[in-house]
């Protein structure tokens, strides 16, 4: 609206600027009544707070109006949490906010979302919504446990139910892209159909009883030199929250990049982006969309799936019905989030893992003083997707011909 | 304007781009074939599965039929006795029909809008919350009949609330909602679970029962709707198949003779002509949302003052209801005749694979698991068989190719 | 002359469902020559030339290459054997950049893996200069002007060592001015020994560029003439099979008092950026005013300003007087008395999917007599539309057909109907005959025509050059979101030509 800095500030001072260390000073708000800093004066929130309120009222005033507005409410929420912090116990708060193991949580519950979302990003790079990325990672879930428990090892056991969910891709595949159905609606048929066949499966091969127990599980990798590294504090921290990890969770770390750069450092990436941006223009330079947008989905379902895998092999040694809860659609909000890029998605698939773990672990601390709350916090991450979703969709860009089936003349 | 060249590639000229349009594009051309084709081909390959885990198909699928009371067609006409088993399964079936007419109603009228509603789950349990907290909760200060004509009707406003956020956040900020309502799906199994769960605000208030996470009865309030045929010490039929019936026509008469229809349709097949056509879109999305909630919400209204009575944080985990509703308006081609039609075929399927099935003829877990597989089947075909129609209809009349019309051959 | 065949195709037949679109057809291309395929929309040369690409696949017939029989399965084939296409709409992707569009599917790389977008930049870079041609390999495709697009379109078929190109109607999107640099283009590739085929529908560019001309029509082949000798006329009788009136004859306008006035209106689009930058026009009762310009300069967001489907940044549109609010909706406009004959009538003017009868209805359904309190009365629907379809001749159905079934000539005299019945003070035309066979064209020029001499105010935006030149009383040019120039009739395709690139460019000789 106004240019309300001098020329020379100007430069350096940009309302976007503003806005973004507002956006910051709403973070802190809440994030100082925290551990390790424990402030326990409501003065110090509010002063951040505030400060977070002006910066962002001065950002949508020269015009940078997302990142303003973020601040803003960032403010408050940090206010209203910074004062329930204030007010809660101190030992509540260890609990709740050991941040080693915040962050180990954090990338457990993150890593199946992590892997999905590549899967995600593949296949809608190449033009095809993939909505069932939940019944892929179902897939992978139950036929993992299986493969691991009938082959004896888990490295054969993930790749079961990788197969397994490449095949549904596959399917995916050919109805999307030979039948040009619609992919909403087949993705959502991959869904049911995936709920329907793996809790078939799961009746007909174990009966009345649970996986049996003693599956090989997959191995954590130790970083014990992490706990050495001085000072103490740093070390702990370091090495709870990553000395312990299991080994798929780093496999995920190394498919995001190996992901990031097929997709942008080599040719197949780019036919596959030409695939999902403009596949006429695609195909006249003789590159064979269907081809590619196979590969894509026939991925996606192989990525979803060892997603799905890590949850029974990795995470509970186990196979209930319909495990996957949502999951599959929370990392679809993470690509579209993450704006379809490995690392973007990475991103948020971390902030959703977070948001599970803290409703977790407030479940535990607080389960006493609050009834029900447990049960209660586990909404936090559908409604933080809900509100990213909400907040970030309007804007994003999309691959130009996502969803639209392709006809070869 | 003319697609600048570099614009996004148009859409073949004249083909539709919504699903609605889709949709409805194939439906005229083939009538109720299409529909009964798919049936037949996913109980065909229902019967493949059933094969291959080594039961006989046609017996099981004839134990299904006589679980749902079909055989009293031809069998048992005419007999009202409920002590007769195959009568009584009919009832049973006659029960989830009901229920199932509503939640497809609910997807149906977000697909003449063009909108995927799969949120009808999460809207039915919160019409579960909301029905259950007027019958049982408040006091019976007001007569029984209007008591219950008020928790139906809030009820059936809690599922319209519920769908309507989704509809504000697409009208708003283009939030698409398959994200947003599923999301909203698991927010409300989760809210359910507490209010009903362990010291949660609507547990129950029996001596010895404190850790049971089920509500209170809405019948012990003397709150219900009368049964219509059956025995009130098993479960009967009651007067709200009425109110399905009615939610039908009313269904019919709004879409087809209504401008509030008229709008829902134009929306659904070109939203840019509809807007150009002065109709706000918006508001359009908003309000089919609304409405198909409200559908959602009577058919969790219904089941709870119908026959169900309480509701536990074990029937919201494991409801499906939402979900088959989707099947069931895609298989009747979300028009109000094909809604009944199916739900009375889902619901048969639903009850003749469960409660009714005798265990010697086939196990009901796996049976229950097969039906889910079939209804995922039959939305997997939906997608596919229009193309099958596509091709039959270029042979059979004059189709404008989109190559024609305007793009210049 | 006898120059070595390059390409010949010999009897070709495609059928579409419905349409025989090529109907044996034999063509041939002599090496060095610009040879034309002429014809108007639906005639089969697109078809034609995506068969020869190898996009589609004949029913019959053959195609040899310098000789040799061939048969392509796809592009890919086709671009080995040496052809390169232009595409009308280009085959680029937008969010790539210049160098990424034109190294697809045939990149270098290192090590075999890794995309070596240094090489790629480089050989971009020497084959523009080797061509005469001036482009940053490393722009986005959207960044750039259409003209570069063009250029980088060709860019690509020469990458790929073309040394046959076709062009599909490449002027369309271009100025007169950047019209003649692509001809200046063209003759220099035919002077490296370029055989190009060259699509359109334009007698006057044809007969400036062409060597030979093909004309087609309704899937045949008429003749194929030497440039010598050919006419204006003898070709557009060849095209349409009569005589065809290349200007509409019209009495002179009177016009009456003012009805549409803009005031200084700004417009930004949906990204936010100003396309309208101080439009000021009248429009009067009983003449036709048209605006001229090449896409993209603002037609649309005025169009969508005036009709309410765009809020206007300021400025003030006054219809018969009164003045519009800021916001006013579609349905307000439609009501102050705007008619608007949409430019893409497939997604605005109609829904497919409803009934002639529905369609009708589109403005109207929620006022009596079509309802009352929300409730349709669709006798009243139906005898409305067979007024309409009787008296605009709308062929191809009934009230209680779909939309989908008709023509687009059809199509556009049911939306034309539809909003010439509503009698609206001024009528706002968008492209009204794009797509349209040259019977549709004709009537509805003559229909706009009668409307004007009724007293209606009509405004009229069209891409074609010709059309504005012969259906206008008045004739405004819009560059870069200004009028720019206003003209009475008498004005020639060339004064306006420089005046819709801004006057500033000099016609290149």
């Amino acid at each position: 609206m106004t240019a309300m800095a001098e020329p020379l500030g100007a430069a350096v001072v940009t309302p976007k600027r503003v806005g973004v260390v507002g956006f910051i000073a709403g973070m802190l708000a809440f994030w100082v009544a925290l551990p390790p800093i424990h402030a326990r004066s409501i003065v110090v929130p509010v002063i951040l707070a505030a400060l977070a309120v002006a910066a962002g009222v001065y950002a949508v005033r020269g015009g940078s109006v997302r990142v303003g507005w973020s601040a803003i409410v960032l403010g408050f929420i940090g206010l209203g949490l910074g004062y329930l912090a204030t007010r809660s116990s101190v030992g509540n708060l260890e609990i709740v906010f050991t941040w080693s193991t915040l962050i180990a949580s954090m990338l457990v519950f993150a890593t199946p979302l992590m892997f999905a979302s590549l899967g995600g990003i593949f296949s809608e790079r190449s033009g095809v919504i993939n909505i069932g990325l939940e019944g892929m990672m179902l897939m992978g879930a139950f036929w993992g446990i299986w493969g691991a428990d009938k082959t004896g090892n888990w490295i054969t056991g993930v790749l079961v139910g990788m197969a397994a969910g490449g095949l549904l891709g596959l399917l995916h595949a050919f109805f999307s892209v030979h039948l040009r159905a619609d992919q909403i609606i087949g993705g959502t048929a991959i869904n049911l159909m995936a709920i329907g066949i793996t809790g078939y499966a799961f009746v007909q091969l174990y009966g009345t009883e649970n996986i049996p127990a003693g599956v090989s599980e997959i191995p954590r990798l130790q970083l014990s030199f992490l706990d050495r590294i001085p000072p103490d504090t740093v070390g702990n921290f370091l090495y709870g929250a990553f000395g312990r990890l299991s080994v798929m969770i780093w496999i995920g770390f190394l498919f995001v990049i190996i992901a990031h750069f097929v997709m942008f450092k080599t040719p197949l990436g780019l036919r596959l982006r030409s695939t999902g941006e403009h596949p006429r223009a695609a195909d006249t330079v003789g590159i064979s969309v269907y081809a590619m947008r196979y590969f894509g989905v026939t991925l996606s379902g192989v990525l979803a799936a060892a997603g799905g895998a890590f949850l029974s092999v990795g995470v509970i040694s186990s196979f209930n019905e319909n495990m996957t809860a949502g999951r599959g659609f929370i990392a679809l909000a993470a690509v579209i989030a993450g704006n379809w890029r490995p690392f973007g998605s990475l991103f948020f698939a971390c902030l959703f893992g977070f948001s599970t773990a803290l409703a977790f672990r407030l479940g535990d601390a607080y389960r006493d003083s609050v009834a029900g709350l447990d049960v209660l916090a586990q909404m936090l991450p559908y409604v933080l997707t809900l509100i990213i979703v909400a907040g970030v969709i309007g804007k994003s860009m999309p691959p130009a011909s996502v969803g639209r089936p392709y006809t070869k003349q | 304007m003319t697609d600048a060249p570099t614009d996004r590639p148009p859409p073949e000229r004249g083909e539709p781009t919504t699903t609605a349009g889709k949709l409805r594009l194939k439906q005229k051309a083939g009538g109720i074939i299409p529909p009964i084709l798919t049936a037949i081909f996913a109980f065909f390959i229902g019967g493949l599965v059933i094969l291959a885990s080594g039961a006989n198909p046609f017996d099981a699928y004839a134990g299904i039929l006589e679980g749902a009371g079909i055989n009293w067609f031809w069998d048992h006409f005419g007999n009202t006795d409920v002590l007769d088993l195959s009568t009584f399964n009919l009832t049973q079936t006659l029960l989830r029909t009901t229920t199932f007419a509503l939640t497809g109603l609910a997807v149906a009228f977000a697909f003449r809008c063009g909108l995927f509603n799969i949120g009808g789950q999460g809207q039915y349990t919160m019409g579960v919350v909301v029905g259950v907290w007027v019958g049982a909760y408040w006091s019976d200060a007001l007569p029984a009949g209007i008591h219950v004509v008020v928790g139906i009707v809030l009820a059936g406003l809690a599922g319209a609330l519920w769908a309507g956020i989704a509809g504000i956040l697409k009208a708003t900020v283009g939030a698409h909602e398959v994200i947003t309502t599923i999301m909203l799906n698991w927010i409300a199994f989760w809210f359910a679970s507490y209010c009903f769960g362990q010291g949660g605000p609507l547990q129950n208030t029996r001596a010895g029962s404190e850790s049971v996470p089920i509500s209170d009865s809405v019948y012990d309030n003397g709150v219900f709707i009368p049964i219509l045929w059956g025995d009130e010490g098993l479960q009967a039929l009651h007067y709200g198949i009425f109110l399905a019936v009615a939610a039908l026509i009313a269904f019919y008469l709004v879409i087809n003779r209504t401008t509030l229809g008229y709008e829902v349709r134009a929306v659904g097949f070109n939203p840019e002509a509809a807007a150009y056509g002065g109709i706000s879109v918006k508001k359009n999305f908003f309000l089919a949302m609304a409405i198909s909630g409200l559908f959602a919400g009577l058919a969790a209204a219904v089941d709870i003052f119908g026959w169900k009575y309480t509701a536990g944080t074990l029937d919201v985990q494991a409801s499906a209801v939402g979900f088959v509703g989707i099947a069931v308006a895609l298989l009747g081609r979300s028009t109000a005749i094909g809604v009944g039609l199916a739900a009375f075929i889902f619901g048969a399927l639903d009850y003749g694979t469960t409660r009714g099935l005798d265990p010697e003829v086939f196990d009901p877990t796996l049976a229950g698991n097969l039906s889910l597989m079939i209804q995922g089947l039959v939305v997997l075909f939906v997608g596919a068989d229009l193309l099958i129609l596509y091709l039959w209809s270029l042979r059979r009349k004059r189709f404008a190719s989109p190559r024609m019309s305007g793009k210049g051959a | 002359m006898s120059r070595p065949t390059v390409l010949e195709m010999r009897g070709i037949v495609k059928q579409f469902p419905g349409v025989l679109a090529n109907d044996d057809v034999s063509f041939d291309l002599a090496r060095g020559e610009v040879h034309a395929l002429l014809g108007e929309n639906g005639a089969g040369k697109s078809t034609l030339m995506n068969i020869l690409y190898g996009l589609y696949k004949p029913d019959a017939g053959e195609i040899l290459v310098s000789g040799k029989s061939v048969s392509f399965s796809s592009a890919k084939d086709a671009i080995d054997s040496g052809l390169g296409m232009v595409h009308q709409h280009f085959m680029l992707i937008p969010v790539m950049t210049v160098a990424e569009n034109i190294v697809l599917a045939t990149e270098p790389t290192r090590r075999g893996v890794i995309l070596d977008y240094d090489t790629a930049r480089a050989r971009v870079r020497e084959l523009a200069l080797q061509f005469g041609f001036a482009i940053d390999p490393d722009a986005k495709i959207e960044e750039i002007s259409v003209g570069q697009q063009q250029r980088v379109e060709i860019l690509k078929a020469l990458y790929r060592r073309a040394d046959i190109l076709i062009l599909d109607e490449p002027t369309a999107v271009l100025t007169p001015q950047e019209a003649t640099e692509l001809f200046g283009i063209l003759k220099g590739l035919q002077r490296e020994g370029m055989s190009i085929i060259f699509i359109s529908h334009k007698l006057n560019e044809v007969l400036e560029i062409a060597d030979r001309i093909t004309v087609l029509r309704r899937g045949r082949k008429i003749d194929t003439v030497p440039r010598e000798g050919a006419t204006e006329e003898g070709l557009a009788r060849m095209m349409v099979g009569r005589e065809v009136l290349l200007r509409v004859d019209k009495p002179p306008a009177t016009p009456g008092e003012v009805v549409l006035e803009l005031d200084d209106v700004h417009v930004r689009d949906d990204r936010g950026i100003e396309q309208v930058s101080g439009v000021s026009l009248q429009v009067r009762a009983g003449e036709i005013v048209g605006i001229a310009g090449v896409d993209g300069n603002g037609q649309t967001e005025l169009i969508e300003a005036i009709t309410g489907l765009l809020k206007r940044e300021s400025g003030r549109i006054l219809v018969e007087g009164r003045e519009m609010s800021t916001n006013a909706s579609p349905l307000a406009m439609l009501e102050a008395g705007v008619g608007h004959i949409p430019e893409d009538r497939h997604r605005y003017g109609l829904i497919l999917d409803f009934t002639l009868a529905e369609n009708a209805a589109l403005h109207d359904f929620r006022y009596p007599p079509d309802s009352r309190f929300g409730w349709l009365r669709p006798k009243v629907l139906v005898e409305r539309t067979r007024r309409l379809i009787e008296e605009f001749d709308v062929r191809g159905g009934n009230p209680q057909t779909k939309a989908r079934n008709l023509s687009g000539g059809n199509q556009q005299k049911l939306v034309a109907a539809r909003e010439v019945d509503r009698d609206p003070r001024v009528l706002v035309a968008a492209q009204p005959t794009r797509g349209l066979d040259v019977g549709a064209i004709e009537y509805l020029h003559r229909r706009l025509v009668e409307e004007r001499d009724a007293g209606r105010a009509i405004l009229l935006v069209s891409l074609e050059l010709e059309e504005v030149l012969s259906l206008s009383d008045r004739i405004l040019v819009m560059y870069e979101g200004r009028i720019v120039a206003e003209h009475a009739t008498g004005v020639t395709e060339e004064e306006i030509g420089v005046e819709m690139l801004g006057g500033q460019r000099e016609a290149v000789a």
